[in-house]
């Protein structure tokens, strides 16, 4: 823990919260249905948008009429691109990487419609029903161009541009090397490799994107309220897109029902409601129906990898190289780029493991698709994927045990700090303790004697493990996506204690689910010495903090944790400041805790609440200099960041009848470093395996070969609900890290080792049919047409 | 995604209703439990004039046994179906099949005159219909008929009635079985059927007497399989039986390929599940799963 904090000999006594299974206090809000969303806002006399979106996969816009539209029953306004032009700058999603065509972002779309979804016109009128209504009566007039449905395609000779300016539709291009993979490859004892996809997948929060747009005439001042989790990213590009500054523009995240990274990049529609209301004078609303949230907002995966890993013979990995296709859709997203998912596949994939030399290249490759953006676990979930596969691969090949040929390979503790070829450094991190929990969590030995039995029974039974390491809580020498020019290192926490001595908290990082307002409160009644129900957490407003980000990339425990510290201890040293001239005692005789500065070792004692009064109303008990307020703020930039890992281990069982995989056994042992709330970080855990599983055994976004979204219904787009995800025992190893308060990020992890490690359980059911696990979801279908293959090579063979 | 305008109208009778459907000229939709109408309303690919709201009128709301067969009401909710002590005895399979009706927000608004016209063909009610050989009546204009299940269902999601009829009640025909099963397969819980089969069987002396078989998930319309029915009753009991009725079930559907599964994976399926279904049949005489 913290080295600056004096041990007391009564620490011993006191309760601590960090560490604590304290229930979230925004769960009664949330719960109880008096939270407050985006779309409950209720500004005056609002109007609603609605958006007339592209059928059209691919074509240019020959014209768009909009005369019977304007003239329809409510309707008050129709934009277009030709008609806000002049409203605002396009937002460009700016990186310093070479070989990176940078699309432009734009409210509506202009001259080209490049996906099915993307937006074309905008109706506003006095109701949603009415702006439905007029869409109907807009005629946009398309000359068709030929569809981009796959990244295959896009690459082809002679295919269609998407961005005629890119010259290309690879918008990307990158390559880590290190050391002569060709050469390792070619005296390696085993080679294994394989071509991997992760197919495309919606986000899917349960609030769909929601924006309301508050307009205020008395200063040409917006409030945008946004169901988003960058706010403060949101307030910057607005401010500048629009030229706005922030005392007239503030952007809130209020509640906010989930993103998964959905709702973590700026989006044409919030500029488009802000430069509406700023043009029209009023107050908007706008809120995504399922439809469009699925068919309009960022989506994950849709990476091909062609990997190969060669080893020694003693199952020491020697080399890897991966070719990966990115299929990122049909623009860049703010402010991430269209490199983020892609890039990270191939900045991760050597994983937790010392591999001696890595070659691993990466396109982008532009298709007639909404964008790929951040999901849960970023790249990971497939690299991981890959690399897990590669290493059952190899033990298979080697006739060593999964478990044992990752013992041979993970890096060690006397490895750290390691560096692995993409630069990223891993510091001190549990990586083999993680491995050995969770083997002893799941009772490893014990499953594989269950297996052989299943076996002998003629049953599919199978063991998957994966394990893996991340990067969280990025500080500002890291760039979260690469060479991105904004800076995502630091966080502002500021808290002060109010004339009532209630203590108020305001963060600039934005909770969409991470319950961090009970978090953060934790670590702050801890340092400071407050009482836990005497704090507020406020977060997600721009006006809150000067510069913020919000909350993506598992940072908000480390980057939001180490403000609070920083700025509680700021704070506490106040109090006792102020305590010692009340309580006539030497300040270094004084401790804070519990709501009350106390003279150590007596029952001398005054309460925040005393304090306050002092400072802020009792012109008579402090000698003027003494009269600080009582506030601290601090910026707090962990630098570097620190490494989070786990390892996961699946037991499953395929139904030959149904071609169903159940899953019997789910075990994570994971290292988050310092564990603020055990409650948290097990559901965090369990939501994220949640997710995971969907990318394993359901979830699909389907395009056929027009680029049409077969899968736009929750009828269609099939996600794990209760029954489908199994009851999981989750293991928890604390190592040292190295930030303030020993926390690592944690918010991703589950849905990064869940797929790879439910690929491996299946792989291994299925291996005595001979059949590999190359793609995900393994659906029932495909598990049916891969054991149909299977029978046939069998009697193929029998028959020779 | 908000419906277009529409006129809305409650009737209290149901010759109410059939007047309104009448001047409606066509533009008139039945509302009952909405758990299919509504997202059609508000995707704009159902747009009727006027709605006719159905749900007041409460003489269409019942369970009841009439002679040798047990009556529904069409308004009745599947819920009052799934929990009725009267079909738990005389309709096992139907009761059994209800727990696979969606989930139970769905059953406590959807109801069997709805989820019959609707005529979904990976739905339970509408395979029930055919399996129990119902006799649905319908009211319109020119006053009641009946109309035998295997005539009511066209295609897929398209039934036999006239714009201005409703569907006022169902007559199920109990048989004299004592071995059933109903089996099924959704992605989820709940979800659509990939396929499912009915299996109600009357063992005699030396085989089985009378046996009912009906599947859905793999065609256009729910399957009443009354070839194989037949075939079932002219065969020895033995243990290669469930093998060869699989082989039967299997041949006799051809499925088409769709998002969830190709018409390969589901006639594999509902053959698994055929085999299943009677080898669970013939050992649970009386008996229920």
């Amino acid at each position: 823990m913290s080295s600056d904090r004096r041990v007391q000999p009564s620490d011993v006594l006191r309760p601590r919260h960090v560490g604590a299974p304290i229930k979230r206090t925004e769960d009664l809000r949330l719960l109880t249905g008096r939270g407050e969303y985006s779309a409950d806002r209720k500004p005056d006399r609002a109007l609603h948008v609605a958006f007339l979106r592209s059928g059209q996969p691919h074509a240019r816009i020959a014209g768009i009429d909009t005369a019977a539209a304007e003239a329809a029953p409510g309707v008050v306004a129709v934009f277009t691109a030709d008609s806000i032009a002049d409203d605002f700058k396009a937002v460009i999603p700016f990186s310093r990487m070479p070989n990176y065509y940078a699309t432009p972002i734009l409210p509506l779309a202009s001259g080209k419609v490049r996906y099915v979804g993307e937006a074309v016109v905008a109706v506003i009128a006095t109701s949603r029903y009415l702006a439905e209504d007029a869409l109907e009566l807009i005629e946009v007039d398309y000359e068709p161009l030929k569809a981009i449905s796959r990244a295959e395609l896009a690459v082809a000779d002679g295919a269609p541009l998407l961005h005629e300016a890119a010259g290309s539709n690879v918008l990307l291009a990158r390559e880590f090397r290190k050391g002569d993979v060709a050469a390792d490859l070619k005296v390696a004892a085993v080679r294994v490799g394989g071509r991997f996809e992760m197919t495309r997948k919606a986000p899917l929060a349960l609030e769909p994107r929601s924006y309301t747009a508050e307009y205020e005439k008395r200063r040409d001042a917006i409030t945008l309220y946004t169901s988003s989790n960058i706010p403060g990213i949101v307030r910057d590009a607005i401010s500048e897109s629009l030229g706005l500054p922030g005392h007239r523009l503030r952007v809130v995240a209020p509640d906010v029902g989930g993103s998964f990274g959905s709702k973590g990049s700026l989006y044409p529609e919030e500029l488009l409601i802000c430069i509406a209301a700023r043009k029209l004078g009023r107050s908007l609303k706008w809120t995504a129906d399922r439809l469009e949230d699925v068919s309009s907002s960022s989506q994950a995966f849709a990476e091909i990898v062609d990997a190969e890993m060669g080893f020694d013979a003693n199952g020491v990995a020697t080399s890897l190289q991966a070719d990966v296709i990115g299929d990122v859709g049909a623009y860049s997203i703010y402010p991430w780029t269209c490199g983020l998912e892609p890039v990270q596949v191939v900045s991760f994939l050597p994983g937790p493991y010392k591999i001696g030399s890595y070659r691993g290249a990466v396109r982008g490759v532009a298709t007639c698709k909404p964008p790929t953006g951040p999901y849960r676990g970023v790249g990971r979930p497939i690299s991981t994927f890959v690399a897990e596969r590669l290493m059952d691969l190899g033990a298979k090949a080697l006739g060593l045990d999964p478990l044992e040929i990752r013992r041979r390979n993970l890096v060690r503790s006397e490895d750290f700090p390691y560096r692995i070829a993409s630069g990223i450094i891993w510091d001190k991190t549990g990586f083999l303790e993680c491995l050995e929990a969770a083997a002893e969590a799941v009772g490893y030995q014990q499953l594989r004697l269950r297996q052989a039995d299943a076996r002998k029974d003629g049953r599919l039974f199978g063991i998957g493990i994966a394990t893996y390491a991340e990067l969280t809580g990025i500080g500002s020498r890291i760039a979260v996506a690469p060479g991105m020019p904004i800076n995502t290192g630091s966080e502002t926490a500021k808290i002060s204690i109010d004339s009532t001595g209630a203590i108020t908290a305001a963060f600039g990082v934005a909770s969409h689910g991470q319950g961090l307002e009970t978090t953060l409160a934790q670590i702050i009644a801890d340092d400071l010495g407050a009482k836990f129900e005497d704090i507020s957490v406020i977060q997600g407003d721009s006006d809150e903090v000067p510069m913020s980000t919000g909350t993506y990339a598992s940072r908000s425990a480390v980057l939001g944790g180490g403000a609070a510290k920083h700025a509680s201890f700021l704070l506490r040293d106040k109090i006792k400041r102020v305590a010692s001239h009340l309580l006539e005692a030497n300040q270094d005789d004084i401790e804070v805790f519990g709501g009350q500065a106390v003279v150590i070792g007596t029952d001398r004692a005054v309460t925040f609440r005393q304090v306050a009064r002092a400072v802020y109303s009792d012109m008579k008990t402090l000698p003027v200099e003494a009269r600080e307020e009582l506030s601290a703020s601090y910026t707090y930039d962990p630098i570097n960041g620190t490494t989070a890992a786990a390892t996961h281990i699946a037991a499953v069982e395929v139904d030959p009848a149904t071609c169903f995989v159940k899953i019997h056994k789910y075990v994570v042992a994971e290292d988050c470093g310092k564990i603020i709330n055990p409650m948290i970080v097990d559901g965090q855990v369990h939501g994220g395996v949640a997710q995971g599983i969907g990318a394993a055994l359901f979830e699909e976004l389907i395009y056929d070969d027009d680029a049409q979204l077969l899968s736009a219904s929750l009828v269609d787009y099939v996600i794990p609900s209760a029954p489908e995800v199994p009851v999981m025992e989750v293991v928890h190893i604390e190592s040292e890290s190295a930030v303030a308060g020993g926390f690592r990020g944690m918010g991703e992890g589950g849905t990064i080792g869940a797929p790879a490690a439910i690929a491996n359980a299946i792989a291994d059911a299925l291996s005595p049919l001979g059949i590999d696990v190359s793609i995900l979801p393994m659906t029932p279908e495909r598990i049916f047409k891969l054991m149909e293959q299977a029978r046939f090579n069998s009697r193929g063979k029998a028959d020779e | 995604m908000k419906p277009a305008r529409f006129e809305y109208v409650a009737p209290a009778s149901v010759d109410a209703a059939v007047e309104t459907l009448l001047a409606a000229n066509g533009e008139g939709k039945l509302l009952a439990g909405g758990q299919s109408l509504l997202p059609l309303l508000n995707f704009r690919m159902a747009r009727p004039a006027v709605l006719v709201d159905l749900n007041g009128i409460k003489e269409l709301s019942f369970i009841e046994l009439r002679g040798e067969s047990v009556v529904i009401g069409a308004l009745t909710r599947h819920r009052e179906i799934e929990h009725s002590p009267l079909i738990a005895s005389r309709l096992p399979v139907m009761s059994a099949a209800m727990r696979h009706v969606a989930h139970l927000a769905i059953r406590n608004r959807g109801t069997i005159g709805g989820s019959l016209s609707h005529a979904d063909p990976a739905a339970e009610l509408p395979m029930m219909a055919m399996f129990y050989a119902a006799r649905l009546t319908v009211q319109g204009p020119a006053g009641r008929r009946t109309i035998a299940a295997k005539d009511f269902f066209v295609d897929a999601l398209t039934n036999c009635l006239e714009p201005e009829e409703i569907v006022v009640e169902i007559e199920f025909p109990i048989p004299q079985h004592d071995g059933w099963v109903f089996e099924e397969v959704a992605r989820r819980f709940g979800d659509f059927a990939l396929a499912s089969i009915a299996v109600s069987i009357r063992r005699g002396q030396s085989g089985i007497e009378d046996a009912r078989v009906a599947a859905m998930g793999v065609a256009d319309t729910p399957l009443r399989l009354e070839d194989v029915e037949r075939r079932l009753c002219e065969i020895e009991i033995d243990v290669r039986m469930p093998d060869r009725f699989c082989e039967w079930v299997r041949s006799s559907v051809s499925p088409n390929s769709d998002l969830h599964a190709s018409g390969e994976y589901r006639k594999h399926l509902l053959g698994e599940l055929a085999r299943r279904a009677l080898k669970t049949a013939l050992a649970a005489k009386g008996d229920r799963r």
